[in-house]
C-alpha cells in the first residue's frame, strides 16, 4: 500500500518521452471525407431543379443513394490500408440538403497515396440478414428487396416530364445491387495528413454521368427503362457501370 | 497511520451520521409524539429491473434509447397510466386506450381520431405495434423525435385529451398507488419529483413492449409452422413484395415503402392519394409543416402494414374505408404531383390478383397481440 502512492506517481512521468520521433506512428489527425452528388457537373438539387436530360426531355430527381464498403485510405510507404468504415450509406432525399455531405475520421498521421472504397455491400455483409443488425443500421429492411436478391446498393429516383403537359408525372425508379455488380473503386492522389490542418478528400457523383454517360444514353422514354427492382439488374447495368466508372476525387 | 489509510476507516462511521441526520431532518414531531415520515416522501422499492425486450430473432435489435432505459416497473407504470382515464381526463372518460385499443392492434376504428369533446382531430390514431423499431420520428408528420416526447402533446390538445399537465401531476402526485409506482420505476424519493416527463417516459416504455411478430405472415416465413393458400402466395411473391418484378412490368410494388419484417419503413413519401395542382395546394402538409420545406408537402410516415386488415379506415385522415379502395387508389396510379413518389406507377389487377393481394395483406394480421394479457387493462 505504502508504495502504491510513487508507483502512480511515477506512472505519468514514465508515459512522457523526449524524443517525438518515437511517437510518429501512433499520432492520430483527423481526416474529412466528403460525398458529393452533382448532376451535369453542378450540386445536386434534390427536387427543386429541373434538369435537363439528353432525350430532350427533363427531370427532377427525388433519391440518390449508394453504399460505400471498406472506406480506406492507402499508405504511400505501402502497408496495411487504413480502414475508415466498414459500411455507409451515401444518400441524398430531401430538398433542404446539402449536396455534399462529411464524415470526419481519425486516422494515423503520414503521407497516403491513394483511398479506396467498394460500390455497394461487400458481399460478406451482403450474406447477413437485416434482422442480425438493430433498425437503426445502415444494412436494414428498407434497402433489402429479400433473400435471394439481398441489399439494394444504389438508388436513383426520378420524376420526368416526357410529355409538353408541364408535368413531372412519370416516374423513374432504378435500384441496383448484386453481389455480381459490386465494383471496387481506386483512387490514385498523394496527400499527407500531418495534424496541420484537416485534409478534405471529396468524393463526387454525377447522377447524369450514370444515367448518360461513355456515349450512351438511358432511354428514360421507354415504359419498359422506367423502373429496375430486384431480379431484373439487367436493364440497369449500364447504369450501374456508368455510375461505377463515374467517380472522381478531389482534395484540399 | 497516514491520511491515506484512514479514510476507509472512518467513512463507514462518516456515512452513517450523515444518514442519521437526514434521517432526523427527514422527521418530524407529531402532536402525539410519534415520528412519521415527512409529507412528501414516498416509500417502498426504488430499485428498477432493468427489462430486455422479447424481440424475435427474424426482427431487427430495437432501438435504443439511453434517455429511457426498460425496467418491469416502468413498462408496468406505463401500462396502468395507458389504460387510466382518471388520470388524463378531466371528466375521467378517455386514456391513451381510447383511441389505441388492443383489439384494433392499438387503432381506434375511426377515420379520424376523436377526441375529447367529441370533435374528430386532423387525422387518424395509428397503431402502436412496433414503435421499438422505429428510428426516424413519431406521428403521421415525424414531427416528434422520441417515442416518450410524442406522449407530450395529446395531453393538452384541444382535439384529444384537451387537459393540462399540471392538473395530470397534481392528480398522480395525490394518487394512493401511483407514487410508489413512480418510486419503483424511476427510483424518486418525493411526490414533487412526479412530472410530465417521468410520465410519459413511463408511456413510452409501456408502448415498446406492445410488439407484433406472430402473425400467419411470421409462422409461414419465419417459423415454418404454417402455410400460405394459393391464393396468400400469389399476392406475396406476385404482387405484394419487389424482388422479382420483370423490366416495365406495372406492378403494386408495396414492398417498396412496405419490406418485411416491419412492413413500414417510417420514411416520408407522397403516395399519391391526394389531386393537388401544386406541391403548395395541400390542405393537411404533413412533413412539411414539421421541416418548412415545401417539398415535404402531402408527405406522411409509412405505416407498418401490421394488422392492417384491423386498422381501418386508412390512410393519415381515413379517406378509405377498405383495403379495396386502397388498392384501387394506388392502381391508379397517383396525380402526377411532382413530389409523389416514383414508385407510385399504377398497375392493372384481375379480380383474382386483387383477391390474392387482400389475402395476402389478410396474413399479416397477429391474433395473439389482440389479447395479450401483459398489453390489456390492468384492471
Amino acid at each position: 500500500m505504502k508504495h502504491l502512492l510513487p508507483l502512480l506517481l511515477f506512472l505519468p512521468l514514465s508515459g512522457c518521452l523526449d524524443d517525438d520521433d518515437l511517437l510518429e506512428p501512433l499520432r492520430e489527425s483527423p481526416v474529412t471525407v466528403a460525398f458529393r452528388a452533382e448532376y451535369d457537373e453542378a450540386p445536386l438539387a434534390i427536387q427543386r431543379e429541373a434538369y435537363a436530360y439528353p432525350t430532350g426531355d427533363s427531370l427532377k430527381v427525388l433519391l440518390f443513394q449508394y453504399y460505400v464498403s471498406d472506406l480506406e485510405l492507402l499508405p504511400a510507404g505501402g502497408g496495411e490500408a487504413v480502414r475508415l468504415a466498414d459500411i455507409d450509406l451515401i444518400r441524398w432525399m430531401s430538398a433542404t440538403e446539402d449536396a455534399t455531405v462529411e464524415r470526419t475520421y481519425s486516422v494515423p498521421a503520414g503521407s497516403y497515396r491513394g483511398l479506396r472504397f467498394g460500390l455497394g455491400v461487400k458481399p460478406e455483409l451482403n450474406a447477413i440478414d437485416p434482422s442480425e443488425f438493430a433498425a437503426n443500421y445502415v444494412l436494414n429492411e428498407n434497402e433489402f428487396w429479400g433473400e435471394q436478391t439481398r441489399y439494394v446498393f444504389a438508388k436513383i429516383e426520378a420524376n420526368a416530364l416526357l410529355e409538353a403537359d408541364g408535368r413531372y408525372d412519370t416516374g423513374l425508379s432504378y435500384h441496383m445491387g448484386s453481389d455480381s455488380l459490386y465494383t471496387t473503386v481506386t483512387f490514385d492522389r498523394t496527400f499527407t495528413v500531418d495534424g496541420s490542418g484537416v485534409p478534405t478528400l471529396t468524393v463526387v457523383a454525377d447522377v447524369l454521368e450514370a444515367l448518360s454517360g461513355t456515349g450512351q444514353t438511358f432511354d428514360i422514354t421507354d415504359p419498359q427503362k422506367q423502373t429496375v427492382h430486384g431480379g431484373n439488374q439487367a436493364v440497369a447495368t449500364g447504369i450501374w457501370n456508368r455510375l461505377a466508372g463515374q467517380f472522381t476525387l478531389e482534395t484540399e | 497511520m497516514n491520511f491515506a489509510e484512514r479514510i476507509p476507516m472512518t467513512r463507514p462511521a462518516f456515512l452513517l451520521g450523515l444518514f442519521l441526520l437526514f434521517l432526523a431532518i427527514g422527521c418530524r414531531e407529531e402532536p402525539g409524539g410519534s415520528t412519521v415520515v415527512d409529507e412528501g416522501t414516498i416509500t417502498g422499492p426504488n430499485t428498477p429491473t432493468p427489462y430486455a425486450l422479447e424481440v424475435p430473432d427474424y426482427f431487427p435489435a430495437p432501438v435504443v434509447d439511453p434517455e429511457n432505459p426498460l425496467s418491469e416497473e416502468g413498462i408496468e407504470l406505463g401500462r396502468h397510466l395507458f389504460y387510466d382515464a382518471s388520470i388524463f381526463s378531466t371528466e375521467g372518460n378517455m386514456s391513451c386506450a381510447t383511441c389505441h385499443q388492443q383489439e384494433l392492434a392499438f387503432t381506434d376504428g375511426f377515420g379520424r381520431a376523436i377526441g375529447v369533446r367529441g370533435e374528430p382531430g386532423p387525422r387518424s390514431a395509428m397503431s402502436l405495434v412496433n414503435l421499438a423499431f422505429n428510428p426516424n420520428g413519431f406521428n403521421w408528420d415525424g414531427g416528434e423525435g422520441k417515442l416518450w416526447e410524442q406522449a407530450i402533446h395529446p395531453v393538452e390538445n384541444m382535439l384529444e385529451l384537451d387537459n393540462d399537465w399540471q392538473e395530470v401531476i397534481r392528480k398522480l402526485r395525490e394518487h394512493g398507488d401511483y407514487p410508489a409506482r413512480f418510486r419503483a420505476a424511476f427510483g424518486i424519493d418525493k411526490v414533487e419529483e412526479i412530472d410530465p416527463e417521468l410520465t410519459v417516459k413511463a408511456l413510452a416504455q409501456f408502448e415498446r413492449t406492445i410488439i407484433s411478430a406472430d402473425s400467419k405472415f411470421d409462422r409461414v416465413v419465419y417459423k415454418n409452422t404454417d402455410f400460405f393458400t394459393e391464393l396468400e402466395q400469389l399476392g406475396a411473391d406476385s404482387l405484394f413484395f419487389v424482388e422479382n418484378v420483370p423490366p416495365g412490368t406495372l406492378h403494386p410494388g408495396c414492398g417498396h415503402c412496405h419490406n418485411a419484417p416491419q412492413f413500414g419503413d417510417n420514411k416520408f413519401h407522397n403516395n399519391g392519394i391526394t389531386d393537388v395542382e401544386t406541391i403548395n395546394d395541400f390542405v393537411d402538409k404533413g412533413r412539411g409543416d414539421i421541416t418548412g420545406n415545401p417539398f415535404d408537402n402531402g408527405k406522411f410516415r409509412t405505416p407498418t402494414l401490421r394488422n392492417i386488415a384491423l386498422t381501418a379506415p386508412y390512410m393519415h385522415d381515413g379517406r378509405f374505408e377498405t383495403l379495396e379502395e386502397v388498392i384501387d387508389d394506388y392502381a391508379a396510379g397517383g396525380h402526377g404531383v411532382e413530389n409523389e413518389d416514383p414508385n407510385i406507377t399504377g398497375f392493372s389487377l384481375t379480380e383474382r390478383e386483387k383477391a390474392a393481394l387482400l389475402a395476402f395483406l389478410h396474413t399479416l394480421t397477429d391474433e395473439a397481440l389482440l389479447t395479450d394479457p401483459r398489453l390489456s387493462d390492468p384492471k
